[in-house]
């Protein structure tokens, strides 16, 4: 293929990645962000064939069917699942009024990303997209620790997995054995997100469990 | 070859020890698990005795290895056993009981390979799968806190363990492969991207093994799941992240970059050891404040492995005998759990006086973790202290001395007058409690651990006199 298309569509996935993960800042309903990651995910197998076309490694091709399976349709599958188990936790609460202020920190953490990796981690040695799983972490990170139900959480847990694998992709292009099990343990890990979200459901009838005394200190 | 074997059965016998717990024959995950924990205690002895070192198809040992498999294996087997007696008492486990003895078999089974195995992709795979086989571990007792913690402990080890990821990446972007043995042999071809890897092994594999700012589980995790699990988690789970940052680090030896990253870790040693310290002594969960005991070991043995000399041997002996001493504690705090059904320093006073060995044996498990002469945590403790000393670093030793001697008054404080404190509840013979008494085995366990570490440290104290009298002491 044409090595100019190849290169512009690595560019169309890399933002669209970039898109997915600010659209799910935005979000304070659980189900649409959900949709969001698994649409991110199979953004990023796109662009492991994109990857495959470029380098010719066969193994890219089985890393993004593996991804999009498995983090494209079945664990959202079974986290979409969790959510019809509990419908008063459709939406998070207390989310509403910061959802502008996360957009901008997000849109910051972006450009902000994109500005340390080129001037200070990696400076001009590789393709500038490198920086799009850099700022896919710092996001996964804002994801992670700005919100307070589950599966949001969980959600964001992902993201920071999907920038590992679009990062081992664009500059380790030969070491995808390693992220193929990386994806595999998802689906261990899924079943166990499922087991204790489902205890959880029993004991709290909530996926914002409350601050427990007994865990402070 | 015939080294091949003892690898294979090594790993062997946990796998199939939790295969076989999973047969629906009553009794059987005890004795599958005993069975197991004990050939893994026999070859790891064997390993260690022979000396084993070198590469071995898929594996790779030097000292470092053949004390981690020893370690492991030792724990496992008193926490088996261990559990026997204490998981009798809960009333509606999470899961059923031969699912417990296999999830515990098959912990260790991946904590070994992560010890073992010649590759840095199947190091992070090994410790990642620590994660899926133990966190319903810390979920048993069903209680809200325990399923928040183990909640906890799965999100926020999972989320740190993908920098770790990254870091086995960029490794193998800088040097082109990740075979232990080949990669230690070499100099490392690129500083600053090596640099970075070791950064992310940092937060990676140390938000496992509980190194401050990244410790948010550690406590939660320690203090709810069951007393045998805890032991693990404390004993073996922590060292064996550590022993995979400590394997990337040791990569650096003789870059440029050696002198910051080795700096960088000692910082957050020390600053893990000072911040658990500090606030050890005001908990009031008696497992919460043995939780923050380990995260201090744990600085203290991050700063002995950076600085490397005797101060590296200080680590791994306190490695050893913290999980010895601390094994033994989480046991004892199982038999005080089962007596008082509390967790609470203020509703659990005057033990000595209800549980006479359990109580004594705490007291001891106590002194031992926080380095009180002769246990070997001392001997650790003294030589990493030494190495501080001997590269004239003055500032490390005072902020060491003054975790140690924190750590020492005020988990002990603690213990003492949970131990022998005026009990508030009134006894059978009016006003004092009744001894009652107490199940051999749930005090024979931890006297065996607790008397290992002693071992260890009058067997190493010759060491430790041989480095004070260079200090001319």
């Amino acid at each position: 293929m044409n090595a100019t298309l190849l290169a512009e569509l690595s560019g169309l996935f890399g933002i669209l990645v970039i898109l997915s993960a600010l659209y799910m800042q935005g979000q304070s309903f659980v189900d649409p962000t959900i949709r969001a990651i698994s649409f991110q995910s199979f953004a990023i197998s796109a662009l492991f064939v994109v990857l495959y076309f470029q380098s010719g490694d066969i193994d890219l091709v089985y890393l993004a069917v593996i991804t999009s399976v498995v983090r494209g349709i079945l664990i959202p599958r079974v986290m979409l699942f969790q959510v019809r188990n509990f419908k008063h936790s459709l939406r998070e609460t207390g989310t509403g009024q910061r959802i502008p202020s996360l957009i901008i920190v997000g849109i910051i953490f972006v450009i902000g990303g994109y500005a340390i990796f080129r001037s200070v981690l990696l400076p001009a040695s590789i393709d500038p997209l490198a920086s799009v799983p850099f700022a896919l972490l710092l996001l996964s990170f804002l994801l992670i620790f700005t919100r307070r139900n589950a599966l949001m959480q969980m959600t964001g847990f992902l993201e920071e997995e999907n920038a590992v694998l679009y990062a081992g992709a664009l500059i380790a292009p030969s070491i995808p054995l390693l992220v193929e099990f990386a994806v595999v343990l998802d689906v261990l890990g899924v079943v166990l997100v499922g087991v204790i979200l489902s205890a959880s459901r029993d004991v709290f009838l909530t996926l914002e469990p409350p601050e427990l005394k007994e865990l402070s200190g | 070859m015939d080294q091949i074997i003892l690898f294979a059965v090594l790993l062997g016998a946990p796998a199939a020890g939790a295969a076989v717990s999973l047969l629906p024959r009553d009794g059987i995950e005890l004795v599958a698990s005993v069975a197991a924990a004990a050939t893994t205690v026999a070859v790891s002895t064997l390993v260690l005795l022979l000396g084993t070192s070198g590469v071995f198809g898929y594996f790779y040992a030097d000292g470092l290895t053949r004390i981690m498999v020893v370690t492991i294996s030792a724990v496992f087997l008193t926490s088996v056993g261990y559990s026997a007696f204490y998981i009798k008492r809960i009333k509606e486990p999470f899961m059923r009981f031969r699912w417990y003895y296999s999830l515990v078999d098959l912990f260790t089974f991946t904590m070994l390979l992560a010890v073992t195995v010649n590759d840095f992709g199947f190091v992070w795979i090994a410790i990642e799968a620590t994660t899926v086989t133990s966190a319903l571990l810390v979920a048993l007792e069903r209680e809200r806190t325990s399923i928040e913690a183990a909640w906890r402990y799965t999100l926020i080890v999972s989320a740190g363990l993908v920098a770790s990821l990254l870091s086995v990446i960029l490794l193998y972007y800088s040097q082109g492969s990740l075979a232990i043995s080949q990669l230690l042999e070499k100099s490392p071809s690129s500083d600053l991207l090596m640099a970075l890897a070791v950064g992310f092994a940092l937060v990676g594999y140390g938000t496992k093994a509980g190194i401050a700012p990244m410790h948010a589980w550690l406590p939660d995790a320690h203090s709810e799941a069951p007393s045998p699990v805890s032991a693990m988690f404390s004993g073996i789970l922590l060292p064996t992240s550590i022993y995979a940052l400590v394997r990337t680090f040791e990569l650096l030896r003789g870059s440029a970059v050696f002198s910051q990253m080795q700096a960088l870790l000692i910082g957050f040693g020390v600053f893990t050891a000072l911040l658990a310290a500090v606030i050890m002594s005001s908990q009031r969960n008696y497992k919460r404040m043995l939780a923050y005991s380990s995260m201090e070991n744990m600085g203290v043995i991050l700063v002995g492995f950076a600085l490397g000399g005797i101060g590296a041997i200080g680590a791994v002996i306190q490695v050893m005998s913290h999980a010895f001493g601390k094994s033994s504690a989480f046991y004892e705090a199982g038999n005080i759990l089962v007596a008082y059904d509390s967790k609470s320093m203020a509703e659990v006073q005057g033990v000595a006086k209800r549980l006479r060995l359990s109580g004594y044996l705490f007291t001891l498990s106590c002194l031992c973790v926080t380095g009180a002469p002769p246990f070997g945590v001392f001997v650790g403790e003294f030589m990493i202290l030494a190495q501080a000393m001997s590269v004239g670093n003055t500032t490390l030793v005072i902020l060491l001395a003054v975790a140690y001697m924190y750590a020492f008054i005020g988990l002990n404080r603690q213990s003492i007058r949970m131990i022998y404190g005026e009990s508030s509840a009134a006894g059978q013979d009016g006003g004092r409690p009744a001894p009652q008494p107490e199940n051999w085995a749930s005090v024979a366990i931890p006297l065996a651990n607790l008397t290992v570490s002693l071992v260890i440290g009058m067997y190493m104290l010759p060491a430790v006199l041989h480095a004070a009298s260079g200090f001319g002491l």
